[in-house]
């Protein structure tokens, strides 16, 4: 317990020196400045946020966007992943379309997407599950790709139908690539929300952000960044813990 | 009529000959090892009598019926067993595959399961994961795997082929039991001369390189020693040492 106690600390002495350098520049030399405001003063600003009920709604919209969108680009892409994955001759065939499509980067398509669904809920969805969609494809095709040819012989020798060949033994099998799947669609999901917010929708988190530093309320931006960070590592860990759990069930030895 | 029946069986992998024409029958209840060198398609004669894959020319019929397809009616233990069995599962999940498989109700899978853990000896064992197993008690799960699917005929790919020999040894007799009680009619291959000869009924010896004049079928000997068969007795019997410098040729390139 003493031996973990004092890992953390150790951990923390690099970040909170850095904030402290920061605490003592804006006080300081920065003390004139009206772009940045020290950090103790961001703190005060986002303990009064949390109390409030615009900060949890905004941390809401840009959460349930970015799951939803992760969600139907997931489910989409794991879907496609796995039939290109187990059929050679599909994955050839969709081999082009794949990649010819799959490096237009997802936040150009804001003005369509814009166009398409106006402000709200729609548009910032539909740019999530096509940026979550690609990486879920491709990671998921590989997944497919690589379970052990053992374990479908096993299954033809068992004359399992194709629908509990892949039930039971093609997405059991994928489990722990789907993982590493999963925590960078989390990742990108994430980072596409707050952009789109940023740069077109009036919603939550990444639009509240670019208010206060419109309204040049410097606390309040760095309160808003520094809370995006905190949800970030938040999803992050919940993840990584959901991965241990589906693990543990499924046999992975500490 | 036999349960097995190669008929002029031929395979070329890449061009080139791995099995010329061979034919023969497997009986009920017979116990028939294949030996021959690397290389030698003993392996892939297997699995083209599994139905893995269909031989360039001739044919293998189960019943009379020409084998398309791989049929849980013949089950197959594979030689590399960490990569037969599902790691995601227990030792009784395993071998419940065979019974979801079959399409056993869920509530009658229990009583289907446990008795064939004990006959291997697993009883102690249906909860854990295959990571937590030894190698030769992986390979039991795989048995029982291929028991519970209750086939009329096993077909064996050097099953005992990467396990120590005190654990081999205890298999192998396991394994003569196991027939013996339930009539099994099993097609064993394997590269060691001794397990063959120690297990089986008949042995069948294939060549590498078959030519016109020399066929990959070198030799079909039938083994007269007294079962059960005893680790000690039995490999210094004469008939066993006979039979073990008779084959010996046949094993080397």
């Amino acid at each position: 317990m003493a031996a973990r106690v004092l890992q953390l600390l150790r951990a923390l002495a690099f970040p909170v020196l850095l904030l402290a350098a920061y605490e003592w520049w804006a006080r300081n030399a920065g003390a004139s400045s009206d772009a940045l405001a020290p950090a103790s003063t961001a703190f005060k600003t986002l303990l009064q946020a949390l109390m409030g009920k615009d900060l949890w709604q905004a941390t809401g919209f840009t959460l349930g966007t970015a799951a939803l969108g992760l969600l139907l680009g997931g489910v989409l892409g794991i879907g496609l992943g796995v039939c290109l994955g187990l059929s050679p001759r599909a994955g050839r065939m969709g081999f082009l379309t794949i990649e010819v499509l799959r490096p237009i980067p997802s936040v150009a398509l804001i003005p369509l997407a814009l166009l398409v669904y106006g402000f709200g809920v729609r548009m910032e969805l539909s740019v999530v599950a096509f940026a979550t969609f690609w990486p879920m494809l491709v990671l998921s095709q590989a997944a497919a790709r690589q379970v052990e040819p053992v374990l479908l012989e096993v299954a033809a020798a068992l004359q399992l139908s194709p629908a509990e060949r892949v039930r039971k033994i093609v997405v059991p099998a994928m489990v722990p690539r789907l993982f590493v799947a999963l925590r960078l669609g989390v990742a990108i999901a994430l980072v596409v929300a707050v952009t789109v917010e940023i740069a077109a929708n009036p919603n939550g988190m990444g639009y509240a952000m670019m208010i206060a530093q419109q309204s040049i309320d410097s606390a309040l931006m760095l309160a808003w960044l520094f809370w995006i960070g905190i949800t970030g590592y938040a999803i992050n860990a919940a993840a990584l813990w959901l991965q241990r759990g589906v693990e543990r069930r499924m046999g992975v030895q500490p | 009529m036999s349960l097995l029946r190669f008929d002029n069986v031929a395979i070329r992998l890449g061009g080139r000959e791995i099995l010329s024409p061979t034919s023969f029958t497997v009986e009920r209840g017979e116990f028939v090892c294949i030996i021959g060198p690397s290389g030698c398609g003993k392996t892939t004669l297997l699995r083209a009598a599994a139905g893995f894959l269909r031989p360039s020319a001739g044919g293998v019929q189960r019943h009379g019926k020409e084998v398309l397809a791989p049929s849980r009616e013949a089950a197959f233990v594979f030689q590399d067993y960490g990569r037969a069995l599902l790691p995601w599962r227990t030792v009784e999940g395993n071998v419940a595959l065979a019974l979801e498989a079959a399409g056993v109700p869920a509530a009658e899978r229990p009583t289907r399961i446990h008795p064939v853990l004990r006959t291997v000896g697993l009883s102690a064992h249906a909860q854990k994961f295959p990571v937590q197993l030894s190698g030769g008690m992986q390979q039991r799960v795989q048995i029982a795997r291929c028991l519970a699917q209750e086939p009329e005929l096993m077909m064996m790919d050097e099953p005992f082929g990467a396990l120590d020999a005190m654990t081999r040894a205890g298999l192998q007799d396991e394994l003569a039991r196991l027939v013996r009680d339930s009539g099994l009619t099993v097609l064993f291959v394997t590269h060691d001369l001794e397990e063959a000869i120690y297990l089986g009924d008949r042995v069948v010896a294939l060549r590498t390189n078959p030519t016109r004049d020399a066929p990959s079928l070198a030799a079909m000997i039938k083994v007269d020693i007294p079962r059960p068969r005893d680790q000690l007795a039995t490999r210094e019997h004469p008939e066993f040492l006979r039979l073990r410098r008779e084959l010996y040729q046949y094993l080397e390139h």
